[in-house]
């Protein structure tokens, strides 16, 4: 069984290996569109023979497992049964040790190709984009000084009132949403803990179920729950509240459990020893460990949630985001530059006061 | 009318992944009993006494307490039999960030309400019950300190005061005094022994100390590698036994302090 689990390690491995050599290939054999790169997802498809690719994979996997010397060698079989040998041998030495190297050379290349890096634009065309810097930084400061002669425009101390008001709704949507996050997290973190589930088939199956759909829930992001939310509950901050509720919950959920499993066991075992009830043991055994750690992830949270927030109101979760973006899309960057100044200003004191208040507690 | 207090008969426990940690061990407790479980670290000590209060459930062997069997006992049923056993560990184990008074009630839980306690809320008479037991083992007035603020002695008296708030019929002791200094050693084993003399509990407790075997154990019984290799009074206890038990190399005259990690072969 572990060594078929090896074996599958192997295969994927030396799958990807294959078929970044091809695309490697294809790529620079200039064959393909004006820069010798290939340039659609649909082009690249047509040309690489995954099918091919996963053939040979599995039968280099199958023949580095089954060939005696290099056998203990194959990454699969280091990662399923762990490293068996004592000395420590430096990977210039082994096969394993070239074949992952080249693995992430591979990698490093291909993922330069997909991703399109340009490394000469980006380093001489950055006069492009100094409209906006100009816009965003310039207006800004130069607002400064015709306030200290008496000529502030109008339009522009118009969205500094604006943004301070909502401002103040962001930080409190931030808050509304890690203050319903804590219960819903706080409950649902025991049962994520692998130390307090391992007793019970029961425990075993909630264990799995809520890890799963935490993991579910954390992985769609904040903007993807707040559109669901707004067609649940309507455009406005309750939307936002929602959609960082739910990605504040999973994301407690397993800060909190991980919290919970490195606990030490000693007053577990002692309150179970008294014969006191599940209940008991984790409020005298558990809780009492966890409170100082939760509360520090809970502030944490809660400074996330107010920088998340911003880009919440984007698609209309309430918040500073809502007056952002359609000046972001008609390009006044002088007035983008004023949020933006104001939402760093935000930040910046959450974070010194998160981190001075978790200070304190741990 | 039976005077046994535990009867282990032929249990067995293998770790994962496979570590066999006791072997057919069995053996009878006599009620009023103050008996030493000695042996080398890694014996076998700890998972023994675990699983005579099943903190760890013994892959094969029964177990009976007072004349019911604890290894047939689930759900309510162990944790009323749990109420019956005190133990005390070698680490104090107390709930650090509570308080040394909160730590002593805790000791009731299996008799208290269970919304009152997860409250933190306790009766007048348990709350008087846990300053008598603090004021026994010396920590009068101590009540209101948080418990991670009292020295290791001090943290293991709370322990004992703890023990003796369960008012159990059995105390199982693990190496009580093995993170203390030596001075302070006598002062809660005498505690640990007024529970035996003057409560009538039966004791089982593992030490790695002869001079404190000799003192306070009352019959002796030895594990090497999982197996019982000796039982008999604290007077039997010569070189030649003590060889047997910690192997060839061990220096019982030389060193006073047993089973650890110098006398291993
Ligand atoms: N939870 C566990 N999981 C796996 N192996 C364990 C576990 N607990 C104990 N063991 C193993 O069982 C064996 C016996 O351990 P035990 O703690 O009972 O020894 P001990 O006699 O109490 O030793 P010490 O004097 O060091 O406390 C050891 O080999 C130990 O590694
Ligand atoms: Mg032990």
């Amino acid at each position: 069984m572990r060594r078929l689990k090896g074996l599958v390690v192997d295969w994927v491995l030396l799958t990807l290996f294959l078929l970044m050599v091809e695309f490697l290939a294809l790529s620079f054999s200039g064959s393909r569109g004006p820069t010798g790169l290939l340039v659609t997802p649909e082009e690249t498809l047509d040309l690489l023979h995954y099918g091919w690719c996963a053939a040979l994979g599995l039968l280099v996997a199958i023949a580095w497992q089954s060939l005696r010397g290099v056998r203990r060698e194959s990454p699969g079989h280091a990662l399923i049964f762990g490293e068996e040998t004592d000395e420590a041998i430096p990977w210039t030495h082994t096969l394993r040790g070239w074949f992952t190297a080249l693995l992430i050379e591979l990698t490093f290349l291909t993922g330069w190709l997909i991703t399109e890096v340009q490394l000469f634009d980006f380093l001489t065309q950055f006069n492009k984009a100094t409209d906006i810097v100009r816009g965003l930084v310039a207006e800004n400061v130069f607002a400064l000084f015709l306030r200290n002669a008496g000529e502030v425009p109008a339009q522009s101390a118009d969205v500094l009132h604006q943004g301070l008001v909502l401002l103040v709704q962001t930080i409190f949507l931030a808050f509304m949403a890690t203050a319903f996050a804590i219960p819903v997290a706080f409950a649902m973190s025991f049962f994520a803990a692998r130390n307090l589930t391992r007793t019970t088939s029961l425990s075993r199956w909630m264990y799995t179920l809520v890890r799963a759909v935490m993991n579910i829930t954390r992985s769609v992001e904040p903007l993807v729950w707040a559109l669901i939310f707004i067609s649940w509950v309507g455009i406005g901050p309750f939307a936002g509240v929602l959609a960082l509720w739910v990605h504040s919950v999973a994301a407690l959920v397993k800060l909190y459990s991980e919290q919970i499993e490195s606990i030490d066991h000693g007053p577990v075992e002692a309150i179970t020893a008294t014969g006191a009830s599940t209940l008991q043991v984790l409020r005298y055994g558990v809780v009492p460990q966890v409170i100082p750690p939760f509360l520090s992830f809970t502030i944490y949270r809660w400074d996330i949630n107010v920088r998340m927030s911003t880009i919440i109101g984007f698609v209309g979760g309430g918040g500073i985001g809502y007056i952002l973006k359609p000046r972001v899309d008609l390009g006044q960057w002088g007035e983008v530059g004023t949020l933006v100044i104001l939402i760093a200003l935000t930040v910046w004191a959450m974070d010194i006061i998160s981190a001075k208040i978790r200070e304190r507690i741990v | 009318m039976t005077t046994e207090a535990v009867r282990v008969e032929g249990v067995s426990k293998v770790f994962d992944p496979d570590i066999q940690a006791l072997t057919d061990v069995s053996l009878t407790v006599e009620q009023g009993e103050f008996l030493v479980v000695i042996g080398l670290s890694g014996s076998g000590k700890s998972t023994l006494l675990r699983c005579i209060n099943r903190l760890i459930d013994p892959t094969a062997g029964r177990i009976w307490l007072f004349g019911e069997e604890i290894t047939a006992a689930e759900g309510a049923r162990l944790r009323a039999l749990r109420t019956q056993i005190g133990m005390i560990f070698q680490q104090f184990n107390l709930v650090r960030r509570h308080t040394v008074m909160s730590n002593v009630l805790s000791g009731g839980l299996g008799r208290a309400s269970l919304f009152g306690s997860l409250l933190m809320r306790y009766p007048e008479e348990e709350r008087r019950r846990a300053v008598a037991a603090l004021e026994r083992v010396g920590l009068g007035g101590r009540g209101g300190s948080r418990a991670d603020r009292l020295s290791g002695g001090q943290q293991q008296r709370v322990a004992v005061a703890r023990a003796l708030m369960q008012q159990p019929k059995l105390i199982l002791a693990d190496e009580p005094v093995a993170s203390l200094d030596p001075a302070l050693r006598h002062s809660v084993m005498r505690h640990i022994e007024s529970l035996n003399r003057d409560e009538g509990m039966t004791v089982v407790c593992t030490l790695h100390d002869v001079d404190l075997v000799q003192r306070y154990a009352t019959r002796l019984v030895a594990l090497r590698d999982g197996k019982l290799v000796y039982e008999g009074g604290p007077s039997d206890f010569d070189a030649d036994t003590f060889r047997d038990i910690y192997g060839a190399d061990a220096e019982p005259a030389t060193d006073m302090l047993l089973g650890t990690e110098g006398a291993t072969p």
